[in-house]
C-alpha cells in the first residue's frame, strides 16, 4: 500500500509548527525551542525603550507566566526572589509557574531566552494595547486574550510565544532549578503530587495482581 | 601517523556494544589480544552511581542531547553506553508483520518487502533470543506491574481489550521501582550496556575511549588496512564543560570500521566522507524515522477506578517501573498487506514529569486555551492520577538530512546539549492518518465507563522521537539502501554500519531489542567473516556466549528497620479464574465490579486462550 503524498511544511512555517512544541518531553526541548525561535526574533523590530526598564521587562514576563501556569499570590518565589506585586493575577488557589522561579529560568544561560526576550514583550506589548494597556495591568481575562493571540496558528511569530510558554512548564514541571528534587523544596511537585526524588523506591507500586486477558505468552507477539 | 588498531567501533551504543563483545569473544577464543579494537564515544562515560533521580537543568544537560530538526525533535544520549543509560527498558520482539510490510512511499523504488529478503521475524528469533539473554530480558509477574500499567490493563478489560506485560531489561533484585528511569538508573537495576555488553568487553580487553567524536571516514591504501578514521577530543569534562571539539585531532587506521553511532550519527560522518567514499549509495541520508511514536495521556476519575474497576484507587502514577504493559489489539487480526500502515500497539509509559505540556487538559476549552493556563493548571494539579500513553504506529520514514555539519551530527550553536539538527521530517498522510487511529482507539478506551478524560497531544503536524531510526537503511541492493542485511556498506569491504540507522521500518514497539537482534546478526557475519578481513579466523567450535552482568556498587539507602514494611503472611493462593472476554459495554456498576475482581489467575502457562480478533497469536 502506498502513503498519499507528503505534507512538507515550508520556510517560517516549517519552525512554527506547534508540534515544535514537542521539545516539551525533556527540558533540553525547552532550549530547542529558544534556539528554534531565534531566526523569528531577529526578523522583529527592536522592542521599544520602555521595555529596556528591567524591573518591568521581569515582571511582564512573571505575569506571562502566570498566564501559562496560573497560581496564587505570593510576595516571593520559592527560591525567595521578589515577585512583582502585579504579576500574578490570583485565579488560582495553588502556587504557579512564578512562585517555582519561572523568571530565573527565563534568564537561564542554559535556556537562552535572554536573546528573545526583547522581541518577545515588544510583540506582548503591541498585543496588548488594544485589550486596554501594559500586559501586567491587564485582567487575567485579558492576559489570557493576549497569549492566545500570539499563540494563534496564524500568528508568524507563533514560535517566539511557544518558546517563552515553555519556560514556565519547565520551571513548575520540571522543577528545573531545583537540584534536590523533592516535594518539599519544589512547589510545582507538590502540586503535582510528585514526591520528587525516591532514594529507597516504593513498595506499594502494585496492584499485585492480573488485571487483563493476556494475548501473548512472553510478552511479544510471534 | 595514525595509530594503528584492527577494529574501529564508532560509537557505544546497541550496535557498538554488541559488536564490540562478539568481536572481544572471537579475539579471546583465537588467543588474540582483542585490544586491538577500538570503541570511540562522543560523549562521557558515567558509572551509573553518576546519575540523579533529577530533572535538573544541570544533570540532564549533561546526559541527554536534543537535535532540533525541520518537523522532528530527536532526544538521543550522550554517553558511554549511549541510549541504554536514558531508555526505559522495554524490550520487545517486532511483530512478524513488521518485516513483511510492503507500504513504501511513492517514488521509494518497485513493489517490494521493505525489509531486505533475507531478514524476517523467524531469521531474527534466534538473534532476539541472544540479545534477551545478553541484555538479561524477564517479564514482569503481575506483582510488579506498576499501578500505572495495571490501571492500563484494567481499563482494556474493562472496555473489552487484551492487555499484556512487558519484559524489561531491569533486574528486579535491584529494581526499586522509582520510576526514575529517564535519567539514569542510580541503583544499576537497568540493565544498560555498561551493566553487560560494553562492560564484559572492556573486561576482555576491549579499549572504549569517552570524549572522542568520529568526523569522517577516508580510504587506506595500506593494506589490509582499507579506512582511516578522524575523530576529534571533545570537551565534555570538569565542571563547566564547553561540549565542543577541544581542537585535538586523532587519526586510527584499522582493517574493519563499524559505524555504530545511531540514526543522527552514522548518515551524517559518512555524507562528510563522500569525497573520499565516491561509490556510496544515494539513499543516504534518506528515510529517516521515528518508531511511529505517537503520545497521549489518561485523566482518571478516582471514585470511578473504585467504582466500575474495583482497584483500591490510584493517584500514584510516579511508583513502580516506566513500561509495564501494553495492548496488541490494534494490532492483532491484520495480517494482510492490505493492513501495513493501519496497525499499531498501545503501550503504558511514563516520560517524565514534564511531559505535561504535551497534552491538552482534557477539558472542553470553551474557546480559551486547552494546553495552558486555568484549565490545564487543574489538570497539572491531577497529574498523580494520570497515566500516559506510547502509540507505536506503523508510519512511513520520510525524514532526510539535506546536509551536514561541519562536525558531529547536528550543529551546535553553544554549549548548551540543544543542537540544530539538518533534516527535514515531514507527515506523509498516512503518518497522520494511523496516528489519528490511534487517537481515537485511545479516546474509546479512556472513555469506557467515564473511567477518565483523553489528552490528545496538542498537535498534529512535526514529531517528537526518542527513538530515531534509518539514514542508512538496509537493503537488498544499493539503489535502495546504504548496506546489505549484514550491516555491509555497499562498495566497500570492511566498512559496516551496525545500529538504528540501518533499520528500514518502524516497528510497532520499543526498538531497542530489535535493533540489538539486528546488531547480533549483523555481529554474527563480521565475525564469520573476520578471516578475510584481515582479523582472527572463527576458531572451530567458536561459540557466541553471555556477556556477564558487571554492576558494580547498589546504592539503594536501606530502609531504616523502623520504615520497613510488615513481613506479611503468606496468602492462601487464590483460586485462578481466567478473565472473561466480553463484547459489549458492561451494563451496570455490579458487573464491571465483578468483572474486575475475578483477576487473579496466575496466567503464565496454565490456560492458553485462543486471541480474540484475527489469527491466533502466542
Amino acid at each position: 500500500m502506498e502513503g498519499g503524498g507528503t505534507r512538507r511544511p515550508g520556510g517560517v512555517g516549517a519552525e512554527l509548527t506547534r508540534r515544535g512544541f514537542l521539545k516539551r518531553t525533556s527540558l533540553l526541548g525547552l532550549g530547542a525551542m529558544v534556539a528554534s525561535a531565534l531566526p523569528v526574533a531577529k526578523l522583529m523590530a527592536a522592542p521599544p525603550p520602555a521595555l529596556a526598564d528591567v524591573a518591568l521587562s521581569d515582571a511582564t514576563l512573571q505575569a506571562f507566566a502566570d498566564t501559562v501556569i496560573p497560581g496564587r499570590r505570593v510576595a516571593a518565589t520559592e527560591s525567595s526572589a521578589a515577585i512583582d506585586p502585579a504579576a500574578i493575577a490570583g485565579v488560582d488557589p495553588l502556587p504557579g509557574a512564578v512562585e517555582a522561579d519561572a523568571l530565573a529560568l527565563y534568564h537561564h544561560p542554559e535556556v537562552g531566552f535572554d536573546a528573545l526576550e526583547g522581541p518577545f514583550l515588544a510583540e506582548l506589548a503591541s498585543r496588548s494595547l488594544p485589550h486596554g494597556g501594559d500586559f501586567l495591568r491587564l485582567p487575567f481575562d485579558a492576559r489570557v486574550s493576549v497569549v492566545l493571540g500570539g499563540l494563534d496558528f496564524a500568528n508568524p511569530t507563533r514560535l517566539l510565544w511557544e518558546a517563552a510558554a515553555a519556560v514556565p512548564f519547565t520551571a513548575f514541571c520540571a522543577a528545573a532549578l531545583v537540584p534536590e528534587q523533592t516535594a518539599d523544596k519544589a512547589v510545582g511537585y507538590r502540586v503535582m503530587g510528585l514526591p520528587g526524588k525516591a532514594p529507597t523506591g516504593y513498595r506499594d507500586f502494585s496492584y499485585r495482581r492480573a488485571l487483563a486477558r493476556e494475548r501473548t505468552r512472553g510478552g511479544s507477539l510471534s | 601517523m595514525a595509530e594503528r588498531a584492527d577494529v574501529c567501533i564508532v560509537g557505544s551504543g546497541f550496535g557498538g556494544s554488541i559488536t564490540a563483545f562478539r568481536l572481544a569473544e572471537l579475539y579471546v577464543a583465537a588467543g588474540t589480544d582483542p585490544r586491538s579494537i577500538v570503541v570511540l564515544e562522543r560523549g562521557r562515560r558515567y558509572r551509573h552511581v553518576d546519575f540523579a533521580q533529577s530533572m535538573d537543568i544541570d544533570h540532564l544537560s549533561r546526559v541527554y542531547n536534543l537535535i532540533q530538526g525541520q518537523g522532528a525533535q530527536v532526544v538521543v544520549a550522550n554517553a558511554v553506553g549511549g541510549g541504554s543509560n536514558l531508555y526505559l527498558a522495554a524490550s520487545l520482539r517486532s511483530p512478524r508483520e513488521t518485516f513483511e510490510r510492503r507500504d513504501r512511499r511513492p517514488g521509494d523504488g518497485p513493489d517490494r518487502r521493505m525489509w531486505p529478503s533475507a531478514i524476517s521475524r523467524d531469521v531474527l528469533d534466534p538473534y532476539y533470543y541472544r540479545a534477551e539473554l545478553g541484555l538479561r530480558v524477564r517479564r514482569p509477574t503481575w506483582n510488579q506491574v506498576s499501578k500505572s500499567g495495571g490501571l492500563w490493563a484494567a481499563t482494556l478489560n474493562a472496555a473489552g481489550h487484551s492487555c499484556d506485560r512487558v519484559p524489561l531489561a531491569i533486574s528486579p533484585e535491584r529494581c526499586v521501582n522509582a520510576k526514575w528511569c529517564h535519567t539514569g538508573c542510580v541503583f544499576g537495576a537497568k540493565n544498560s550496556l555498561i551493566t553487560n555488553y560494553l562492560a564484559a568487553a572492556e573486561r576482555r580487553g576491549v579499549q572504549v575511549r569517552p570524549d572522542m567524536e568520529v568526523e569522517s571516514l577516508q580510504q587506506s591504501s595500506a593494506r589490509p588496512y582499507r579506512f582511516i578514521v578522524n575523530a576529534q577530543a571533545m570537551d565534555n569534562e570538569g565542571p563547566s564543560p564547553s561540549r565542543q571539539p577541544t581542537g585535538s585531532t586523532v587519526q586510527i587506521e584499522c582493517k574493519v570500521c563499524v559505524l555504530a553511532s545511531g540514526a543522527m550519527g552514522d548518515a551524517p560522518i559518512l555524507m562528510r566522507s563522500q569525497n573520499n567514499l565516491p561509490n556510496l549509495s544515494s539513499e543516504l541520508g534518506k528515510h529517516l524515522g521515528v518508531n511511529g511514536d505517537h503520545i497521549a495521556a489518561i485523566e482518571y476519575d478516582e471514585a470511578r477506578v473504585r467504582s466500575a474497576l474495583g482497584l483500591p484507587g490510584y493517584h500514584e502514577f510516579y511508583k513502580g517501573k516506566p513500561i509495564t504493559t501494553m495492548s496488541y489489539d490494534w494490532w492483532v487480526g491484520r495480517s494482510d498487506h492490505a493492513y501495513d500502515g493501519t496497525r499499531f500497539t498501545l503501550q503504558e509509559i511514563f516520560l517524565s514529569s514534564l511531559t505535561n505540556f504535551l497534552y491538552d487538559s482534557g477539558r472542553e476549552p470553551g474557546g480559551g486555551p486547552s494546553w495552558w493556563g486555568l484549565q490545564k493548571k487543574q489538570a497539572i494539579a491531577r497529574w498523580a492520577n494520570r497515566i500516559e500513553l506510547l502509540a507505536q504506529v506503523e508510519d512511513t520514514n520520510d525524514g532526510t538530512f539535506y546536509a551536514v555539519p561541519s562536525s558531529g551530527g547536528a550543529q551546535r550553536p553553544n554549549s548548551g546539549p540543544v543542537t540544530i539538527g539538518l533534516f527535514t521530517y515531514p507527515l506523509s498522510d498516512q503518518s497522520i492518518r494511523v496516528r489519528e487511529a490511534a487517537n481515537e482507539a485511545m479516546r474509546g478506551v479512556a472513555q469506557t465507563h467515564g473511567l477518565g478524560r483523553f489528552m490528545a497531544l496538542t498537535e498534529a503536524r512535526g514529531a517528537y522521537a526518542a527513538h530515531p531510526l534509518g539514514g542508512c537503511r538496509m537493503a537488498d541492493g544499493p539503489d535502495l539502501g546504504v548496506v546489505d542485511p549484514q550491516g555491509a556498506v555497499h562498495g566497500y569491504e570492511g566498512l559496516y554500519c551496525i545500529d538504528g540507522s540501518i533499520i528500514p521500518t518502524s516497528l510497532g514497539v520499543n526498538p531497542s531489542l530489535t535493533i540489538a537482534a539486528v546488531s547480533e546478526r549483523c555481529a554474527d557475519a563480521l565475525v564469520a567473516a573476520g578471516g578475510g578481513l584481515g582479523l582472527p579466523a572463527r576458531p572451530a567450535g567458536f561459540r557466541p556466549g553471555i556477556p556477564e552482568e558487571i554492576v558494580g556498587e547498589r546504592v539503594v539507602v536501606p530502609v531504616p528497620p523502623d520504615q520497613a514494611a510488615p513481613k506479611r503472611k503468606p496468602k492462601k493462593k487464590p483460586r485462578c479464574r481466567p478473565p472473561k472476554r466480553r463484547s459489549r459495554p458492561a451494563r451496570g456498576r455490579t458487573r464491571a465490579r465483578k468483572r474486575a475482581r475475578v483477576r487473579c489467575r496466575k496466567p503464565a502457562r496454565r490456560r492458553r486462550r485462543p486471541p480474540k480478533k484475527g489469527r491466533g497469536r502466542a
